[in-house]
């Protein structure tokens, strides 16, 4: 054994000197490790080998690192040592970072950034099943195909990695997405490997590297969950729960045609008539009723009307009160007309029972009309009595009111819908499998 | 079991399996191989040269109710790395190889070549080449190929099967499925062999008697 005093704990680190510069460097991952940037002069040191040798010099200052090699970080309770840096890029374009995570008793893990947002990626052991051209699964998860076959390259490393990794180094990408999950798979002559990406979420990674994350990023990562999905969900459910509960409040409620259809003939004296119709039975636990009253001959003239709906049995008064009114002239601008010559008022909530409708109209002549003085010409209509046609009917106004209510669900819902479709198609705009990217291709072309 | 003294320096060496016949002394080095005739010596396995990795001979755990000990490791290096098999002992004699490479780990058994009957397989066996990506039938499920390449034995310790000599030159080729199901095929000049079984992770293995490495908190398993 490397430990010939038994139970004490292995070493964790092997310590070399750099041939270029001659400065200590530690393996923290010794047995992996096949390539090593030293920390100092930045070469790229073979450590595969028993004899270190330098592969390549670099003698740029080290990128001033997010996350410095040997620094800690716990992600879901394990404790994760940053051994590695690379910075990579589509031939030079689209750069981003992966930093190599390592724990002896677990392995490796990668973390990735483009600037706006981190992912956790692990390698997958298992081989996705292919389910069409656009998508596969992994451990029964579909994934959508979102950038096709680019070349991806290695354009500055730091660090300790488990394969020979150089400056240059090329494989081929392609990527998959789920809501908050990406499948990576990249490939070169020898060796596919998949990796299986979480994105992680700002606090994790403020907590556990001491890394800020821009909250929003614009435009959304490719496996970024649109943020109104879970909402439109909850606010859809609710919505639609209250439409439901509303239809079903307007079946109970709605009426089966005029429950009493009654005429009056009214002096244009104001002078109060009384007048008593019924029954009405009313069979609903509870139920609206409206009244209409519709004067058709009414003119420069308003009819008052009082309504009391009466239990026969408790004699209780259900009151409204409602006016038509009707008014015409002529003026500098051509004849005009004001008013409406019916009048509709609706009783929310009235109780089962049998009714009387007692109702105490009036109808005045408008006498001093100014316009009709000035012009003379307000038809003189004589002192005949007026006829008002009055309907009583049960809920038919409640529905406009569940109209109503389902036009205020709808629009937020309407509007979270697209802003989801927004994100959305902002989000697979980068995508090489959607339909603004695949005009975009052809106009390149 | 079979106590012995090491004949090249002395120390006690045990050989606790009929079936590894093969035993590198824990103090010289010396490769010793055991016969009917005795135990003699075929050489000197190289220092295992310095690594992290969490596994140590006389760790202990189970796969599938089954408890095991580690009790022999073979080291192979190829031009890009390195990786380790260890060996594992069951309870009830049978063993089987822990392969550590790149921080993950997979469970082996050998299976006879005979099991190989997909067309791939016979021409793998004949000497050829394989693409990555090539697809191969074994037992009704679709296995492919995700790597091959030539390794070398850097160092062996403990009970092995077989002498692994530093320097022994074979071809590796890897297997793997949708299922986590992984596989194996090692061929030298003098035939191959071939290892079925999963992808596992240290942590369902309940591994005991792991080594303590500085710096680290050890996940409490077992």
């Amino acid at each position: 054994m490397d430990d010939p005093a038994a139970g004490a704990p292995a070493a964790a680190v092997k310590a070399l000197s750099c041939p270029s510069c001659g400065g200590a460097i530690e393996i923290k991952a010794a047995g992996y490790t096949v390539t090593i940037v030293c920390q100092y002069c930045s070469s790229v040191l073979d450590v595969a080998n028993p004899d270190v040798r330098v592969i390549t010099e670099y003698h740029e200052a080290a990128a001033a690192l997010e996350i410095p090699p040997g620094t800690r970080g716990t992600l879901d309770g394990i404790e994760w040592e940053a051994i590695g840096y690379m910075r990579r890029s589509e031939g030079g374009s689209y750069p981003w970072d992966e930093y190599l995570l390592f724990n002896p008793y677990r392995g490796y893990r990668w973390l990735v950034t483009d600037g706006r947002g981190w992912s956790l990626g692990e390698m997958l052991t298992r081989t996705p099943e292919w389910s069409s051209p656009s998508g596969l699964f992994v451990g029964g998860e579909r994934y959508e195909a979102f950038f096709r076959d680019t070349p991806a390259q290695v354009d500055y490393v730091l660090g300790e990695f488990y394969w020979r990794v150089a400056v240059g180094e090329e494989v081929v990408a392609s990527t998959y997405v789920r809501p908050g999950w990406m499948l990576s798979r990249e490939a070169n002559g020898s060796e596919i490997n998949w990796t299986l990406l979480r994105l992680l979420k700002p606090k994790e990674m403020s907590e556990a590297f001491g890394v800020d994350v821009p909250p929003r990023s614009r435009p959304p990562l490719p496996h970024q969950p649109s943020p109104y999905h879970g909402t439109i969900g909850k606010v859809a459910t609710i919505g639609f729960a209250t439409l439901g509960l509303l239809i079903l409040l307007l079946i109970l409620f709605s009426g089966r045609g005029p429950l009493l259809t009654e005429r009056m003939t009214l002096p244009q004296t104001g002078q109060v008539q009384s007048a008593t119709f019924g029954p009405i039975t009313l069979d609903g636990a509870y139920q609206a009723v409206s009244i209409k009253a519709r004067a058709p001959a009414l003119d420069n003239a308003w009819v008052d009307l009082d309504y009391a709906l009466v239990d026969r049995r408790t004699q209780v008064s259900y009151q409204a009160f409602g006016v038509a009114e009707r008014y015409s002239g002529r003026d500098s601008e051509g004849s005009w007309t004001e008013g409406d010559r019916s009048s509709a008022i609706k009783m929310a909530t009235v109780p089962a029972g049998i009714y009387d409708l007692v109702v105490d109209a009036s109808a005045t002549r408008w006498k001093t009309n100014p316009s009709a003085m000035i012009w003379g010409s307000a038809p003189r209509t004589g002192p005949e009595p007026i006829e008002v046609e009055i309907v009583a009917s049960t809920g038919m106004t409640f529905l406009s009111n569940v109209i109503f209510a389902g036009f205020l669900i709808l629009i937020p819902l309407g509007f979270m819908f697209f802003r989801h479709a927004a994100f959305e198609t902002s989000r697979k705009g980068e995508s090489d499998f959607s339909g603004t990217a695949a005009q975009d291709d052809e106009e390149d072309e | 079991m079979l106590k012995v003294n090491c004949p090249h320096c002395g120390a006690e060496v045990v050989f606790r399996s009929a079936a590894l016949p093969v035993r590198v002394c824990d103090y010289c080095q010396t490769t010793l191989i055991r016969s009917d005739e005795g135990v003699r010596q075929v050489g000197k396995a190289a220092t295992l040269p310095f690594d992290v990795s969490p596994i140590q001979i006389g760790t202990r755990g189970r796969f599938e109710d089954q408890a095991f000990e580690v009790i022999g490791r073979v080291r192979w290096g190829w031009t890009d790395g390195s990786w380790n098999e260890w060996l594992l002992l069951f309870a009830d004699d049978r063993h089987a190889w822990l392969g550590e490479a790149m921080g993950q780990f997979m469970l082996l058994a050998e299976r006879p070549i005979e099991d190989l009957r997909d067309e791939k397989f016979q021409s793998l066996l004949q000497g050829k080449p394989v693409d990555v990506g090539t697809e191969a039938r074994l037992d009704d499920e679709t296995l492919i190929a995700a790597d091959m390449r030539g390794a070398s034995c850097i160092a062996a310790e403990g009970e092995l099967p077989f002498t692994a000599v530093t320097g022994w030159s074979i071809t590796s080729v890897d297997f793997r499925s949708a299922s986590g199901r992984c596989a194996s095929l090692q061929r030298d000049q003098e035939g191959a062999h071939f290892y079925d079984g999963r992808y596992v992770t240290l942590a369902e293995l309940s591994p005991t008697n792991l080594r303590p490495i500085e710096g680290w908190r050890m996940p409490a398993h077992g």
